[in-house]
Formats: C-alpha cells, sequence, structure tokens
C-alpha cells in the first residue's frame, strides 16, 4: 500500500473506528453485560446477579403483558399494512396519468413524513377523543355509541393499530409500487392477449414476481414494528387501563428511566433483541436466495 | 370490439380513482380537524366540534403556542441537531462507503461485518448504556447528546458504499496519474458520482432526527433544550384543556415539513423506492 493511501486511511478510519466502538458496539455489549446485574444508579446497587434478571421475567406479569401486547401488535398491524398497502399500490399502478399516479403516492406518503409524535397528538386529542373525537362523532352521526378509543381496554390496540397504519401505509406502498413498476411490461401484454382478468394478471404476475419485494417489506416493516414507541407513548394514557396498551419498549423505557432499574430493563430489552434477531436472520437467509426472474 | 374493452377498462379505472379518492380523503382528513380545531376558539372545541369551517375563526391558539412556550427555542434546537446530524453523516457515511468500496486494506471484511451486525440491534438496547456513557461524561440534558453518538451511521456507510462500487475504475486511477490526493480524489471524483444516493440518505437523517422522539425523551430534561416532537408532547399535556393551542402547535411542527415534502416529493420518493428501505 502506497504511503499516502496509509495516512488516508488512518486518518479516517481511527476516528470512526473510535465513535463505533463507544457508541454501537460498547453499548450493545454493555447492556448484555448490564443485563446479569442489579444495576440501579438511584439506589446505588451494581451486584452481579447471574441470570436472576432473566429467571424473573416470566413470574413478572407485567413483562408477560407486554410481551404478549408487541407480539399481538406487530402480527395484526404487519399483516394489515401488507394487505392493503399491496392493494393500495397495484390499483395506483393501475392508473394511466402519470400525474394522477405520483398524486395518489405524494398522498399516501403525506403522514409518513410527520412527526409520529405530532401525528399521535392529533389522533388522541381531536380524532379519537371520547367526548369531541372526530370517529365518535361520524359514529353517533349514524345513531351509534361512542366508543372509548384509548381508554377502554379492549379497544387500545385496535386504536393504535388504526393509527399506526394511518401513519405508516406510505412507505410500503412506495416500495410496493417500485416494485410493482419494475415488472416488465409485455409480461401484462401476453396475460391481455391471452384474455386474462385484471384480478388473475394480480395472482398470477403481480404476487409472484413481486415475490422478493414482499418477503422484503414484511419482514424489514416486523423489525420496525417491534420497536414501534412514540404512539404508545403519546396516544395512550399511562399505557392504557390494565397495561393494555403495553409492549416491550415502552416497559424497557419505564423500567430503565423511569424506576432506573437498568439491569432488569437491560434483560427485557435483550429479549427484544432476539425477537428482532431471529427475523433478521431470516432475511438475511432470504437474501441468499437467487430471485432472478 | 377493441373499444368494447377500452370502455370496460376505463370503468375499472374509474372505480380504482374513486376508490383512491376516498382512501386520500381518509389520509388528509385528520390534518384538516387539525387545522379546523387550531382556529377555533376553546369553547368551540368542546361545543360544535363537527363544524369544519370555524364559526368565531381565531388565531388565539397560534399566539398561545408563539408566546407562551419557548416554541423558537424548540425550533432552534430542532433545526442545530437536524442539520448538524445529517452534514455529519453525510460526510462520514461517504467517505466510509468510499474507503470499504475501493480501499483494501487488513480486517477490512471483519469491520464492515461487525458494523453491519450493530443494524440487527434495536434502540432499546443500546440505549441504557448510551445514557450511561453520556450521562458519565456530563451531556444529560444537552442537545449534544443528541449529537456526539450518532456520527457513525451504519445505513448510510452501506448505502455509500454500494454506490461507491459501481464508479469507473478508469476515473480514478486517471485521477492518481494526474497526481489528486485521495481527499481530492472523494471529493471531485466520488461525491459527485453517488449524489442521488447523498440525496436519498440526507432526506432519511434528516427525517429520522427531526421526528425522533425516544432519544429527546432519555436525554432532555429542561423545558428550554427539548426538540420538537418532545416540546409538542409536553405542550399537549400541559395544556390539556386547551384544544385549539394543541393543534395549533402540532400544526406549526406539521406544516413546515410538509411543504418541504412537497416541493421535493419526487426526490423523496425516488429516494425511497432507489434504497428500498426506511
Amino acid at each position: 500500500m502506497i504511503k499516502s493511501d496509509r495516512k488516508f486511511l488512518l486518518l479516517v478510519l481511527i476516528p470512526i473506528f473510535i465513535e463505533a466502538m463507544i457508541f454501537l458496539v460498547i453499548p450493545i455489549l454493555g447492556t448484555i453485560g448490564i443485563s446479569f446485574t442489579d444495576y440501579n444508579p438511584i439506589a446505588h446497587k451494581m451486584d452481579p446477579v447471574g441470570l436472576a434478571n432473566y429467571k424473573g421475567l416470566f413470574d413478572d406479569p407485567k413483562f408477560v403483558i407486554a410481551f404478549k401486547n408487541t407480539l399481538v401488535f406487530t402480527i395484526v398491524a404487519v399483516g394489515l399494512n401488507i394487505i392493503i398497502s399491496l392493494t393500495t399500490a397495484s390499483m395506483i399502478c393501475q392508473l394511466k396519468s402519470n400525474k394522477t399516479r405520483s398524486f395518489f403516492r405524494m398522498i399516501v406518503f403525506l403522514p409518513c413524513i410527520a412527526p409520529m409524535v405530532a401525528s399521535a397528538v392529533v389522533w388522541g386529542r381531536s380524532i379519537m377523543n371520547t367526548k369531541t373525537g372526530l370517529l365518535n362523532e361520524i359514529i353517533r352521526m349514524f345513531g351509534g355509541h361512542g366508543i372509548a378509543w384509548t381508554g377502554d381496554a379492549q379497544y387500545v390496540m385496535l386504536s393504535v393499530i388504526i393509527f399506526t397504519l394511518w401513519a405508516d401505509l406510505g412507505y410500503n406502498i412506495i416500495l410496493f409500487c417500485a416494485g410493482i413498476d419494475s415488472i416488465p411490461g409485455d409480461v401484462y401484454e401476453a396475460a391481455d392477449l391471452d384474455g386474462c382478468t385484471g384480478w388473475q394478471k394480480f395472482r398470477g404476475i403481480t404476487l409472484p414476481l413481486l415475490g422478493r419485494t414482499t418477503t422484503f417489506v414484511v419482514l424489514m416493516t416486523l423489525i420496525s414494528y417491534f420497536q414501534m414507541f412514540a404512539q404508545f407513548s403519546v396516544l395512550l394514557f399511562k399505557d392504557g387501563p390494565q397495561n393494555s396498551g403495553l409492549v416491550l419498549t415502552s416497559y424497557i423505557y419505564k423500567t430503565a428511566f423511569v424506576y432506573k432499574e437498568m439491569g432488569y430493563a437491560a434483560a427485557i430489552s435483550v429479549v427484544l433483541f432476539l425477537l428482532i434477531l431471529v427475523v433478521s436472520l431470516i432475511q438475511q437467509r432470504v437474501n441468499k436466495v437467487d430471485w432472478e426472474y | 370490439m377493441k373499444e368494447i374493452i377500452g370502455g370496460s377498462d376505463f370503468k375499472k379505472r374509474l372505480l380504482i380513482f374513486c376508490i383512491l379518492l376516498i382512501v386520500s380523503i381518509i389520509i388528509v382528513l385528520p390534518y384538516v380537524w387539525m387545522l379546523s380545531n387550531s382556529f377555533k376558539t376553546t369553547m368551540e372545541t368542546l361545543t360544535d366540534p363537527m363544524h369544519i369551517i370555524p364559526q368565531e375563526p381565531t388565531t388565539a391558539g397560534y399566539e398561545k403556542v408563539l408566546t407562551k412556550s419557548p416554541f423558537f427555542r424548540w425550533l432552534w434546537n430542532s433545526c442545530f441537531v437536524t442539520g448538524i446530524n445529517t452534514i455529519v453523516i453525510l460526510f462520514t457515511s461517504s467517505i466510509v462507503g468510499y474507503i470499504f468500496a475501493r480501499f483494501n486494506f487488513k480486517g477490512r471484511n471483519f469491520l464492515f461485518a461487525m458494523l453491519l451486525f450493530t443494524m440487527m440491534v434495536p434502540a432499546q438496547v443500546t440505549m441504557i448504556t448510551t445514557f450511561i456513557i453520556i450521562d458519565g461524561v456530563g451531556l444529560y440534558n444537552s442537545v449534544w447528546a443528541l449529537i456526539i453518538p450518532s456520527f457513525v451511521n451504519v445505513f448510510g456507510i452501506y448505502l455509500c458504499k454500494q454506490y461507491c462500487e459501481e464508479i469507473p475504475k478508469e476515473l480514478i486511477e486517471s485521477a492518481k496519474i494526474d497526481g489528486a490526493g485521495n481527499f481530492r480524489i472523494y471529493w471531485n471524483i466520488v461525491i459527485p458520482q453517488i449524489r442521488p444516493a447523498l440525496g436519498a440518505l440526507a432526506i432519511f437523517t434528516f427525517l429520522e432526527y427531526w421526528n425522533d422522539y425516544l432519544n429527546p425523551l432519555i436525554y432532555l430534561s429542561s423545558t428550554d433544550n427539548m426538540t420538537l416532537p418532545l416540546a409538542l408532547s409536553y405542550f399537549s399535556t400541559q395544556h390539556s384543556t386547551d384544544l385549539s393551542a394543541t393543534m395549533a402547535a402540532s400544526a406549526l411542527i406539521m406544516i413546515p415539513a410538509a411543504i418541504v415534502f412537497i416541493i421535493f416529493q419526487k426526490q423523496f420518493i425516488k429516494g425511497l423506492a432507489l434504497t428500498g428501505m426506511k
């Protein structure tokens, strides 16, 4: 290696390496390490406790609820997200005019650029409000009774899922649109000549040829929904009645930064990490599959 | 025959158009509601919520936000954090991406694999130890706590590396023969070549830090130091009885981003499709 190259590499990589060590690598190892202690900065505790934090998890009713809620939220919300965004994307792509297509793409993406917190404040205070919220006003207009969207344990998860879909669908619609646009047009022309209906084309061409995009979108959305936090924190009051809206992310935040039980919080965060790791490993597997068509 | 097919096709497209129009209305309605409530009197938001056009339009809500809260302070904090992070991340990602793409050195693959691995780890894991480090060096309750840990962005490095691998070898070789140094090659040849990637990265970084809520929530405790999303959630609990002021604050936070998006929407959507990542 030439001397000047060497100097350039060292000059750039050493500071980057130090920064990556301090803020990317050490935090991972550190948190795993802390999860084997009872670290609590307020109570001045920092003793190794072995696996006690992990053993205690499934005796902790709040953890069990948070774990269950996280799975329910992620699976239901991702499932609905994929169905709705794929349908919407294929509808947008069937429009002839470029201008109308980009108009609809812009509209569906609009909520994605707004801060989730701001959207959650708007939804919580003026859309899902029990007394004066838009949703209940509409229900009353049709003669129904208003629902306590975020105040009734039965509806809390539903409310968060509806909000999340509104706020987040745009990303996947754009990705699916890009996927559909990359399918060669002559495949559809051939199908037209064979007299295929729209649904047949969707099932026979779009879905299979969109395999790679779909797998990618499903896995990325899973990973991102496991980590959703802002809407649970802002839309709900104290995790909803009977912890009906408590998820792992908000439980980790509370345990670590409100109760300062950092050792225990670290153990919960490692569980969340393992959940995400499983999905990530599946993704790497899938990436290696040959998708050529 | 052709005309008949064209006719049914047209009907189908009209139907799709109408469905999409309804979807669009559902998407836009909360914004309309927010704006409508922000111009109402507090009384009207309680007694007459269904009128979209306010009966006695007022800007009292906006005045309350701008005069009774350090709104411009919050705006400045958000601009400061987002601005510095975006610039630094664009620089570090492109130069490190270039190095990983074009230089062979010992430990390169290991280093890159290590960076990629950290991408899989959720913020909830790293935030506990990062908080201890940041608190330890005395940056708790400082906006620098949102800046200093963000300098290395693995997604950015990955994206730039992909693009740097596409740069024709001859371009760099001939610059070397002309006697250009490494930094000069990076600045004059690599940067212009990977501009689309940098555009997309700028958008993602901007959105990530402008909208971030979790980190400000952990690190910032005094009202004056808050960034906009955290400040809004604080403001909304402080003024829980004043819907019109809260909606005015939400509008003030959303509208600028929405305008930027509508102007640059082509680049936004292209950039997103280009990288296929969030």
